[in-house]
């Protein structure tokens, strides 16, 4: 029996014909995950608060389908199941409808290659590897920047800052450019000036080596705050320091 | 005057029942349907006319705006009291005859009454078939007048419940009537609010939902707009029994009248002390406001209406804990369609016997339709629950135009489902309209006759669900554009082969996949259409031929001679002369001419004009 002791309120169940004791309100993704068994994913993000948006990761719990990732274990004797006919084919027919907006992001079709899907000429759009997943929004929002945002509705909701223009509010940071599954939003850094969203942003350079590490906007957040050398700098630093520190004694 | 009790209330009502009160009254209609058509100028007209009678002023006369009369296409009407005289569809211009003849001589004005030979409103078979207790006092009562309602045993239950019932009996009593949700899902109300009331937590909110979206569906706007007070008085009720100090009415940002008389009576129970802190002297605290919504059809879906009141963008979110235990802002919270709130009064002050006695097995109570498409009569409609179809449309509707056939009624709007004539003695109650692949929704009965095409009328509700998916999971934003891309591609003779199984195949996994209970029912028109008509999906995609004659193209119309009478309808309504005939009987059509607007058909009474395929 697969056991996490790190909460002393504790649920059990079965998945997949495993036993399993997690802590009370784990989410079942949360749970398979710790078995080592896999659920693909495409919104959900481990940093960010989840949204279920993308409906792909469904399993079965006691023969009711549900996202895994949002769907929290609070009674006893749970019986999940994260593959079977019925899911593959609600999984496929996610990735059917996803496949024919966004037919260029590689990781996608790897995903519907394995639940065997086809993007069909009929019905295909805009190439556009936007899956309006969210986690930009979402990684946007939780580090306190709130720069970016969905606009419309529909087939037409998109990620945009306000009113479709460069959003001012943005620091540069590129924590959505890190958590986008498919690379839809890049960005380019050159000669010191780091550009994304339409905006552009003199860099600082690091006072250590000289190269160009952070936007102004990151350095006025208070994590950043004492800052003045890049990250790779203060490894060094800091390795240097703890040679001496043995070296010593 | 404030009341500090419900004793003071309840002289209040004696006094203004014994009051020497006004004789003679004209009700005009402040229906949403009268006032479009309308009802303000009839009042105006009304009122000058009266003053130029001298009867203006006159204890004896008054001349006042109700709430919806429910024969909403017969609009703007006029209710004569104490005759019971209806007047239908009347115009400023009539206002001079309803004064003299009615008000002076109290003789009815034919003209303006027409049908069934009947003088009296309530003999008209629209009413006589109804149960109207939700909406039989709306057409007796200014919306905007506290002392009509409390005339009406107004207040009455909130003072019965403040002064004699614990929140326990008060919940005990919706648990015991078995009262369902009337939003459309059909949850047991009494369920909820028990858990609502057990849940832990200091704050609680209680939430009234008037985002009415469906296209054709106007009872709650009616509700809020001619009682607004039933819907207050439920809340505070509820709120009593769960212990809540806070209430939203979300209302659809169209409704901007409901919104105003919402506040008015708001502003009403507060002065008077029935709302706001201390209500009737009983200690309890409990204020209601008015929130208007964004405009998207999602916000009525309980997590987006909440997101909505949160401040932020309304869409739904997942919800795998009910809203009782965590809903708006986390804090537990109830909530209830504006009709389900409207019922709360009724079912303290008489009881759950009392409800318990109207309706059928598990379905309790009436419900207010809204009747409308191809019946004579359409408006809106109250019935108890388990009442069939045919009731409705036959009896209350009066039955399908002369000539047409009734094809499929649609209940529940665009995420119920179209009901065949097979399923016309179908008892419309949550459960039967489930199990018949509809739904009960917030109660929108459209009637479709023969010249509709199921294709058309599944391509239609598609259509505004692609404009109102708020787009957040990828299921019903992804496939529901796709699904009307082949609907129109059915519609309009471009289908290929397979389509109405690929159809099928989405709609199904469209149900299982989607996030929120809007999109996991998108499919319902598709589907429902299909499970009852999907012979006509096959000609549609084989044949390429709409047997309706309604999609453009894709039939040609013919005249059958045999049943052709020679009336010459069909010859005077064709726009290009198409007809060809020989004196005023056709004898067919000259197809080089026709543009195949379906004209012929819909003007043929004995369906003698008809539609075949091409060619």
């Amino acid at each position: 029996m697969l056991n996490c002791q790190s909460h002393l309120d504790l649920v059990e169940g079965l998945i997949d014909g495993q036993a399993v004791e997690v802590a009370r309100d784990t989410t079942i993704l949360a749970a398979v995950r710790l078995l080592n068994r896999s659920v693909p994913t495409l919104c959900h993000h481990e940093g960010l608060p989840g949204d279920g948006n993308c409906r792909l990761c469904l399993v079965e719990i006691n023969g009711r389908m549900v996202t895994s990732c949002m769907y929290p274990l609070r009674e006893n004797g749970f019986v999940v199941e994260t593959d079977n006919e019925d899911i593959r084919r609600a999984r496929a027919f996610v990735l059917e409808m996803l496949v024919d907006r966004c037919p260029s992001s590689p990781r996608l079709m790897a995903l519907a290659a394995e639940y065997g899907v086809t993007p069909e000429e009929r019905f295909k759009g805009d190439d556009d590897l936007c899956i309006r997943c969210g986690r930009c929004v979402r990684a946007c929002e939780i580090n306190g920047t709130a720069a970016i945002g969905f606009a419309g509705r529909g087939a037409e909701r998109s990620v945009t800052g306000p009113f479709f223009t460069a959003p001012d509010d943005c620091i540069g940071c590129l924590a959505c450019a890190a958590v986008c599954p498919t690379g839809k939003i890049v960005f380019s850094e050159k000669h010191g000036r780091r550009s994304i969203w339409g905006r552009e942003f003199e860099m600082v350079r690091c006072c250590e080596c000289g190269r160009p590490y952070a936007t102004p906007g990151q350095l006025s957040r208070p994590e950043f705050a004492a800052n003045e050398i890049c990250a790779q700098c203060r490894r060094r630093l800091m390795a240097a320091d703890m040679k001496r520190s043995f070296t010593e004694y | 005057m404030r009341f500090t009790n419900t004793r003071e209330l309840e002289k209040y009502r004696h006094e203004l029942v014994n009051r020497p009160d006004v004789y003679r009254r004209l009700w005009v209609c402040g229906g949403p349907g009268c006032l479009a058509a309308g009802g303000l100028n009839v009042l105006k007209a009304l009122r000058e006319e009266a003053k130029w009678y001298g009867l203006s002023g006159n204890i004896s006369f008054k001349v006042d705006l109700s709430g919806c009369q429910g024969l909403c296409d017969r609009g703007p009407l006029v209710a004569a009291e104490p005759w019971g005289y209806l007047y239908q569809k009347v115009r400023p211009e009539d206002a001079h005859d309803i004064i003299e003849e009615t008000m002076i001589n109290g003789r009815v004005v034919e003209r303006l009454s027409p049908g069934q030979n009947h003088r009296k409103g309530y003999d008209l078979n629209f009413f006589r078939r109804q149960t109207r207790h939700l909406m039989g006092r709306m057409a007796h009562m200014n919306p905007e007048s506290l002392d009509d309602y409390i005339k009406h045993y107004g207040y009455h239950a909130l003072g019965y419940a403040l002064a004699r019932l614990t929140p326990a009996d008060v919940s005990g009593r919706v648990e015991a009537s078995s009262l369902r949700g009337r939003g459309g899902g059909g949850f047991p109300a009494g369920r909820k609010w028990k858990a609502c009331r057990q849940a832990p937590g200091e704050i609680k909110y209680v939430l009234a939902n008037g985002d009415e979206g469906d296209p054709g569906a106007f009872m709650n706007r009616s509700l809020m707009e001619g009682d607004p007070h039933s819907i207050i008085e439920g809340m505070i009720l509820g709120a009593y029994a769960i212990g809540a100090s806070q209430g939203f009415i979300y209302v659809r940002h169209e409704y901007p009248l409901s919104v105003a008389r919402l506040n008015n009576a708001l502003d009403l129970a507060r002065e008077r002390g029935l709302l706001g802190r201390d209500i009737l002297g009983s200690g309890f605290d409990f204020d209601i406001e008015v929130v208007e919504g964004g405009g998207a059809f999602v916000c009525g879906e309980s997590t987006a209406l909440m997101n909505s009141i949160e401040g932020r963008a309304g869409a739904p979110r997942v919800k795998y804990v009910r809203s009782t235990e965590r809903g708006l802002w986390d804090s537990p919270t109830l909530l209830q369609n504006v009709e389900t709130w409207a019922n709360v009064p009724h079912i303290i002050l008489q009881g759950p016997g009392w409800f318990k006695g109207i309706g059928s097995e598990n379905n309790y109570g009436t419900k207010i339709f809204s009747l409308v498409g191809d019946v004579r009569n359409s408006g809106l409609v109250e019935m108890p629950l388990g009442s069939t179809i045919r009731s409705f449309v036959m009896d209350v509707g009066g039955g399908p135009q002369p000539g047409r056939k009734v094809k499929a009624v649609q209940s529940g709007g665009p995420s119920g489902g179209c009901l065949p004539r097979s399923c016309l003695d179908l008892p419309v109650d949550f459960d039967h309209l489930a199990e018949a692949g509809a739904m009960m929704g917030s109660g929108g009965l459209i009637v479709m006759d023969d010249l509709t095409c199921m294709v058309d009328v599944a391509r239609y509700f598609t259509k505004f669900l692609v404009g109102e998916s708020c787009g957040k999971c990828a299921p019903c934003r992804e496939a529901l554009p796709r699904m009307l891309k082949v609907l129109e591609d059915l519609c309009g003779g471009r289908a290929e082969k397979g389509d109405t199984d690929r159809l099928i195949r989405w709609s199904e996994m469209l149900s299982k996949t989607a996030l929120c209970g809007l999109g996991q029912s998108a499919a319902n028109p598709v589907l429902s259409t299909i499970k009852y008509f999907e012979d006509e999906y096959r000609e549609h995609e084989e044949q390429h031929f709409c047997r309706a004659g309604r999609c453009a193209g894709l039939y040609e119309p013919f005249i059958d001679t045999e049943r052709c009478v020679g009336c010459g309808a069909c010859i005077r309504v064709c726009p290009c002369g198409a007809v060809k005939r020989s004196g005023l009987k056709p004898q067919g059509i000259n197809q080089n001419t026709c543009i195949a607007c379906g004209a012929c058909l819909k003007a043929c009474h004995f369906r003698a004009a008809v539609a075949r395929p091409r060619g």
